[in-house]
């Protein structure tokens, strides 16, 4: 046997990797035998795991090393672009530029949740330490970008399946604010939910990735709990702050300065 | 007495307007320099083919629609010097469906008191509410009735009603009598005689044959109006 034990955990050798490896073999065997039309995207999405990950360890090994806080801040930002960029990839009938309002709520929610936790919570030194920085602010952003993406998409669907209905309220003197609120109450409705649903089935459903990752690491089942538990609420919160402020500085690019809705044919 | 110089202009007013949306191969013109006058206590009648433009008119008038050419005015006053929630305020458009939000009668009848553009103005009370829906031969129609409930003619009886509660200077009604029953229709053409009659101006579109409340009828066709061959 290649694994060993290294202080509580155990490490995977590569022989190992491969044999997981094995199992998509043997799903794409399947999907090809079954004419699912999947095989193609299945050895993509392998492949894209393989090299995704093993490049983002080397990234965060060579990061872990450097410990310069100008480096973290880099793949802050990159994460941050990156983030903003699949926002606007899953809400296609969103006005263009967004690509700002998708940067400023993930960045505000990104920063402030991450520093908070690593910073108040943790009590990282220094207060760039990228081993507690980085991995906090992938879980902040990975969830704060499904809030703002979801919400985002419902906002712009919702007011044009209402259209009539804001056109109706704006010929009573809405403003846009007034005329947009009932969609703006559904998109953010919406943005929520993965947060309520995730914080309601914790523990009881599943074993959060993060606790699920420090019990493989050989920590005390009770002190990850603790852990998941800051986790939980902090991305809960980033999902919300998000999804409340990418909303609000968006669903008016779909008005005119006038307060008219831009109905299909109009739009620019 | 106050004496009124002669060449005031009450109504309203549309000069030039032009509309063009995206189609697909490039714009599409839909108004093309229309020329119209509604003066205060007239009623006109625009009718034309399906897709001739008459609700964009309509939009165009009460500035509800983007990039709109030309120029308009309110009883003398151009658009440019009025804020365009109050022009919409002054100048009430009525779409032809949909009007009406989820919720209750009364609800529906309150919604424009509850915008920020009339914070300043009081409500009509459930009794003058009720009065309302008893001068349209509404009186079975409680206010607390959800609005699903109603029928398609009680539904476009009291949008009419709404708006012309909110007091307007002009009506924009888009097909307000399109497929009502005969009752509903007869109620919606005496309340809209009876707003023209108090000098609201009313532009009115239409499919139906005349119904004799009219006062001009124009007909809309290749983005231009003309008036209509009796």
């Amino acid at each position: 046997m290649t694994t060993q034990l290294a202080g509580g955990v155990v490490l995977i050798g590569w022989p190992q990797l491969a044999l997981a490896s094995a199992f998509v073999l043997v799903t794409g065997a399947l999907a090809l035998w079954m004419q699912l039309g999947v095989t193609k995207d299945l050895a993509v999405a392998a492949v894209r795991t393989y090299v995704q990950l093993l490049l983002l360890g080397l990234v965060l090994r060579w990061a872990f090393a450097a410990d310069r806080w100008w480096w973290v801040v880099g793949i802050l930002a990159i994460m941050i672009l990156a983030a903003a960029r699949i926002i606007l990839k899953r809400a296609p009938d969103a006005p263009s530029g967004l690509f700002l309002a998708a940067v400023v709520s993930l960045s505000v929610t990104g920063i402030a949740v991450t520093f908070a936790v690593t910073g108040l919570v943790i009590g990282a030194e220094p207060w760039y330490s990228p081993r507690y920085v980085i991995p906090i602010a992938g879980m902040v952003l990975g969830n704060s970008m499904t809030g703002i993406a979801l919400s985002l998409e419902r906002v712009f669907s919702d007011l044009d399946s209402r259209s009539d209905e804001v056109r109706a309220m704006t010929a009573l003197g809405a403003s846009a604010w007034e005329a947009a609120h009932p969609s703006i109450r559904s998109a953010l409705r919406a943005g929520l939910i993965p947060a309520i649903n995730s914080m309601a089935a914790a523990g009881i459903v599943f074993i959060p990735g993060m606790m699920t990752g420090q019990i493989l690491a050989g920590a005390d089942p009770l002190e990850a709990t603790k852990y998941q538990i800051v986790v939980m609420l902090m991305i809960s919160a980033a999902e919300i702050i998000g999804a409340v402020l990418a909303v609000l500085m968006s669903y008016r690019r779909r008005f005119t300065a006038d307060g008219v809705f831009l109905e299909r044919g109009f739009r620019p | 007495m106050a004496v009124m110089p002669s060449h005031t202009v009450t109504g309203l007013e549309a000069r030039s307007l032009t509309v063009s949306r995206h189609g697909d191969d490039g714009p599409v013109r839909i108004l093309d320099g229309v020329d119209l006058r509604v003066p205060g206590g007239t009623l006109i009648d625009v009718v034309g083919p399906s897709g001739a433009g008459k609700t964009t008119l309509l939009l165009a008038l009460a500035r509800l629609l983007p990039g709109v050419e030309g120029a308009l005015a309110l009883d003398g006053e151009p658009a440019a010097a009025i804020d365009p929630r109050s022009w919409r305020v002054r100048v009430a458009y009525l779409p032809q469906r949909s009007a009406l939000l989820a919720g209750t009668v009364g609800a529906n009848l309150t919604l424009p008191w509850r915008l920020k553009v009339r914070a300043e103005v009081a409500p009509p009370n459930a009794s003058a509410l009720r009065a309302a829906l008893d001068r349209i031969r509404l009186s079975d129609v409680a206010l607390d009735r959800d609005v699903a409930r109603l029928s398609e003619g009680q539904s476009a009886r009291i949008a009419l009603l709404r708006t012309v509660l909110t007091l307007p200077r002009v009506l924009l009604l888009d097909e307000p009598d399109a497929a009502l029953d005969e009752e509903s229709a007869e109620q919606v053409g005496l309340l809209t005689r009876e707003f023209v009659d108090a000098g609201g101006a009313v532009v009115r579109v239409r499919h139906h044959r005349a119904d004799g409340h009219a006062d001009r009828r124009l007909r809309l066709f290749g983005g231009a109006l003309s008036e209509e061959a009796s």
